[in-house]
């Protein structure tokens, strides 16, 4: 939890596409990992390719631990005065405001941020464009000038920037890095001659463990790292936003590790070869959104019914359809969990923060060979594209295990899909002889063999061999926070959402209301008895998540049948924590709140 | 032209097929297609393919898609992967990249092939996968009881077409050469020997091979790819047909009135393997796998 003294900030980098915002941002946010704090960093961007479509960078800098980014930012700069005035409502009372105070074109009254600066707040004029023409003949720096101005205000050491700059720009010629420090060393003297600030300040104490440096990654970069050190083999890919640069990075990184990449002609193919794939014993993985997981959905059946292993990544956009394609939504839960004709059931994990990516994609192919069925990792934009710095030694607790090496008697006697106490049969792969056998999305007998009769047994057995997964080895697929035993109110969450929810809790606890939270990551195979404890314990139960109808709430509700409150929010963007400790007081008799806040499908179910 | 059908006297044509050593490739489930199916031939032309490949049955992975003809890895002795309708090149393609040491045969029916699965063809063929790909072609769904195909004739009654057939059935062949298949041939079920024959060829090729079985359903067509029609329209290809020769291929396939068995056409090119071995490496010479960029 943060206190007062702790460095805290968080800095909003708002322009127009081509200004450099997000360019800016990733230095920053660089920066500031090398110089050992915490990060979390969130970039949000137009849908379209080319346009003037607004970007923002937001970035939180602390020395301690955090988990979602904050609803109000310390710092905004501007880079473009048009989009960047809805945001200076977001900078807290005695925050900043950086802009351009000496803008070449005469603008129409109000068009200027300056004009919507509140009293509360401190405007901070730089002539940003004349800056960075003065330092390198060209006002396309303006991005790092106003980096500069943020070290020199916040007394931020050069030198790691001086580094970062130079990383970023490695491949570029060298007079690119030489601009590029010229003009960080130009906003950095404007930035020292001005008055510095009381309130934001930039303290020692930052978070280094065990000596270990904090390393940068985003959820997608961490899923990435997860499927490497666990020996991915096989890798179908199809593009899809935000889910993409999971393929991107595995294209590189896989050949050169004698692993097979490929892009497929659509989802379908891309979960078919996966499977395909899987079942000669490789490790096949497969990466998509919402629509793709909507192709994928009669082959995830076929990989249930024929007890094929695959590892299957979504992340979450808005939808249906084609929906909000660079917004953030968590409303695929109903289709990862269900998708498909019959009864289907599979494992979905949803990791909560970017370590929890990495957590769960090293476990995935694991877990999917040991209960012989597709697992789903199920993130979403906002945490595929979010930084988040992660202590390896702290992600490192996850260590690959050996894979066990398949050793089966081959003879007349096999079964491929024998009944056996813990319902997971021997599965013999291509290759070993004697052990000849069908996989068939027919419903079939223990040999494989295509069998009406042997339904209501196979169900059984699909269904049961599940249920150990609960109880996964270094796996917490629910965990509890905040408050011990009975409490007014308990949040309940899951995926990215859970960080606001964290936040929320250790606010409300600071406020005196008795709360805790509690995450779960395995969605199917659902932890009910942990989960049911929860509801023992708390007076109230709450469930914020990103989507319209509440779809976890309905999960939960559906398995558990207890009263829970919905906090269903679908406008594209991360849940805000002020909502959600308006309803954490209403719910704990403190403070009522007005009912709208509410979720849409009624307060209670 | 035609194969005279020889009076034979089972005992001694037990013995003779034992003697081959094909049967072995024969699982123990009896094919349950209907009496006179064309598709019983591509069992027995399978497994002697296999045969006189050596090539061992536990390296051998049968993919299919669902249908009728689908149901053939059923009936081998074989590893074997039964998928979903119109699935199966890429469950095929996954397979061989998976372990690229197995001999991958994928099968189907023509709207598995062609309806339903009709997206993937150009794919596995411009790879060059290296695999073959058997489609056993009545110009019907057989499974579902003889609804109407993509290869069905014009003005075929069938039951989703019950006063005729008015979409232009598509050229298989024409379109194979034209995706990038690197071996491209066509057999009939009505010319067992043959079809043997062309299978191992196929089977042998290095590359993405194409067969296209014609192949009678006697159950829901007795009017178009019946055994008596077919056994009139079909020809060989000319002797002096060039195999090495796209256009020409291109030509001979475009005469669906008479459709000519053999190879049509034959490239050697880099299968997929090959090419992603190479770029695995290229790629460590280069050293662009970088494990800590993220
Ligand atoms: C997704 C899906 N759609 C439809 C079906 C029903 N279906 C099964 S086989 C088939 C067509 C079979 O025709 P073909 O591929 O020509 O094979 P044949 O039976 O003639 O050998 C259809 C439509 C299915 N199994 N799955
Ligand atoms: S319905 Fe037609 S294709 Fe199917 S088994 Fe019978 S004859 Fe063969
Ligand atoms: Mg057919």
């Amino acid at each position: 939890m943060i206190k007062s003294n702790d460095t805290d900030i968080q800095i909003a980098i708002c322009g127009s596409a081509g200004d450099g915002t997000i360019a800016s941002g990733d230095i920053m946010k660089r920066a500031a990992a090398a110089m050992g704090f915490n990060v979390i960093a969130f970039d949000v961007y137009p849908p379209e390719i080319r346009g003037f479509g607004k970007c923002i960078s937001r970035i939180r800098i602390s020395s301690k631990q955090t988990y979602s980014l904050k609803q109000e930012s310390d710092v905004l700069v501007s880079l473009n005065d048009s989009h960047a005035i809805p945001h200076a409502a977001e900078v807290r009372d005695f925050g900043v405001v950086i802009y351009d105070d000496n803008l070449v074109a005469r603008v129409a009254e109000g068009g200027h941020i300056s004009a919507h600066i509140d009293a509360a707040q401190i405007p901070y004029g730089f002539s940003i464009r004349q800056i960075s023409e003065q330092a390198t003949n060209s006002s396309r720096s303006r991005n790092v000038v106003i980096l500069g101005c943020l070290a020199g205000l916040f007394d931020l050491s050069a030198e790691n920037f001086h580094d970062i700059i130079a990383k970023k720009f490695a491949t570029k010629a060298q007079s690119v890095i030489d601009d590029n420090t010229k003009a960080f060393d130009a906003g950095l003297k404007a930035g020292r001659t001005v008055f510095r600030l009381d309130d934001i300040k930039v303290r020692a104490g930052k978070i280094k463990s065990n000596g270990a440096e904090a390393v940068m990654m985003t959820g997608n970069g961490a899923v990435v790292r997860g499927f490497l050190e666990s020996e991915i083999e096989s890798y179908f890919g199809y593009p899809i936003t935000p889910a993409t640069s999971i393929m991107e990075r595995l294209a590189v990184e896989m050949p050169p590790r004698g692993g097979k990449f490929l892009q497929t002609e659509d989802e379908i193919s891309a979960i078919a070869a996966t499977i395909g794939a899987a079942y000669t014993g490789s490790r096949a993985a497969t990466a998509t959104s919402g629509p793709g997981l909507a192709l994928m959905a009669e082959m995830i059946g076929l990989g249930v019914m024929a007890e094929v292993p695959s590892v299957v990544v979504v992340s979450q956009r808005g939808g249906p359809s084609t929906g909000l394609p660079t917004k953030t939504e968590q409303s695929d839960l109903n289709l990862a969990v269900f998708g498909g004709s019959g009864d289907a059931q599979r494992i979905v994990l949803a990791p909560t923060n970017v370590e929890g990516c990495y957590r769960c994609a090293g476990m995935a192919f694991d877990i999917a060979e040991i209960y012989q069925t597709p697992v789903i990792l199920l993130i979403d934009l906002y945490l595929s594209n979010r930084y988040e710095t992660v202590v390896p030694a702290d992600a490192g607790t996850y260590t690959p295990k050996p894979r066990p090496q398949i050793n089966l008697e081959g003879g007349e006697n096999y079964k491929r899909f024998e009944m056996t106490k813990n319902h997971i049969s021997p599965r013999a792969l291509p290759g070993q002889p004697g052990l000849m056998y069908t996989a068939t999305g027919l419903e079939h007998n223990e040999q494989g063999r295509p069998n009406d009769d042997a339904h209501m047994d196979m169900s059984i057995k699909r269904h049961e061999k599940l249920k150990g997964a609960v109880h996964y080895p270094g796996l917490n697929v629910s965990k509890r926070f905040g408050d011990k035993g009975k409490v007014d109110v308990g949040i309940l969450g899951w995926g990215s959402t859970f960080g606001e929810i964290l936040e929320t809790m250790y606010q409300a606890q600071a406020e005196g209301i008795s709360c805790s939270a509690m995450k779960v990551v395995m969605l199917s195979p659902l932890p009910l008895q942990s989960i049911e404890d929860f509801f023992d314990d708390c007076r109230e139960v709450l469930i914020p998540e990103l989507n319209y109808e509440g779809q976890f709430a309905g999960l939960v509700c559906g398995a558990l049948g207890r009263p829970v409150t919905r906090l269903s929010r679908a406008t594209g963007s991360p849940m805000v924590v002020r909502e959600i400790l308006d309803e954490v007081r209403r719910l704990s008799g403190r403070e009522p709140a007005p009912v709208q806040a509410v979720g849409a499908m009624g307060a209670r179910s | 032209m035609n194969e005279r059908v020889q009076p034979v006297y089972l005992e001694e044509k037990l013995e003779e097929i034992r003697a081959d050593g094909h049967l072995e490739y024969r699982s123990k489930s009896l094919p349950t297609w209907c009496p006179g199916c064309g598709y019983f031939s591509m069992v027995e032309g399978l497994t002697t393919a296999l045969k006189r490949l050596e090539i061992d049955s536990k390296d051998t992975v049968v993919v299919s898609g669902i249908g009728c003809a689908s149901r053939f890895p059923f009936f081998v002795n074989t590893y074997g992967f039964h998928t979903l309708h119109g699935r199966v090149l890429p469950v095929a393609t996954g397979v061989k990249i998976g372990n690229d040491a197995l001999t991958v045969v994928a099968v189907g029916g023509d709207g598995d092939a062609f309806a339903i699965g009709g997206g993937h063809i150009p794919h596995a063929a411009r790879r060059n996968v290296n695999l073959t790909y058997l489609v056993f072609d009545n110009g019907i769904y057989g499974l579902t009881k003889g609804q109407t195909s993509p290869t069905s004739a014009l003005g075929f009654k069938t039951s989703s077409t019950p006063y005729e057939n008015r979409d232009a059935p598509l050229h298989p062949l024409m379109m194979l050469l034209s995706y990038g298949a690197s071996w491209v041939g066509q057999a009939y079920a009505g010319r067992q020997h043959h079809l043997a024959d062309m299978i191992t060829q196929a089977v042998s090729h290095q590359g993405f091979s194409f067969l296209r079985v014609l192949s009678p359903c006697v159950t829901f067509d007795k009017t178009n790819n019946t055994y008596a029609n077919l056994n009139t329209t079909v020809r060989d290809l000319p002797d002096d047909h060039d195999n090495s020769n796209l256009m020409a291929a291109m030509n001979q396939a475009s005469r669906d009135d008479h459709p000519a068995l053999g190879l049509y056409y034959k490239e050697d090119r880099e299968t997929l393997e090959q090419v992603m071995k190479a770029t695995a490496s290229r790629s460590v010479k280069t050293g662009t796998g970088r494990a800590d960029k993220q």
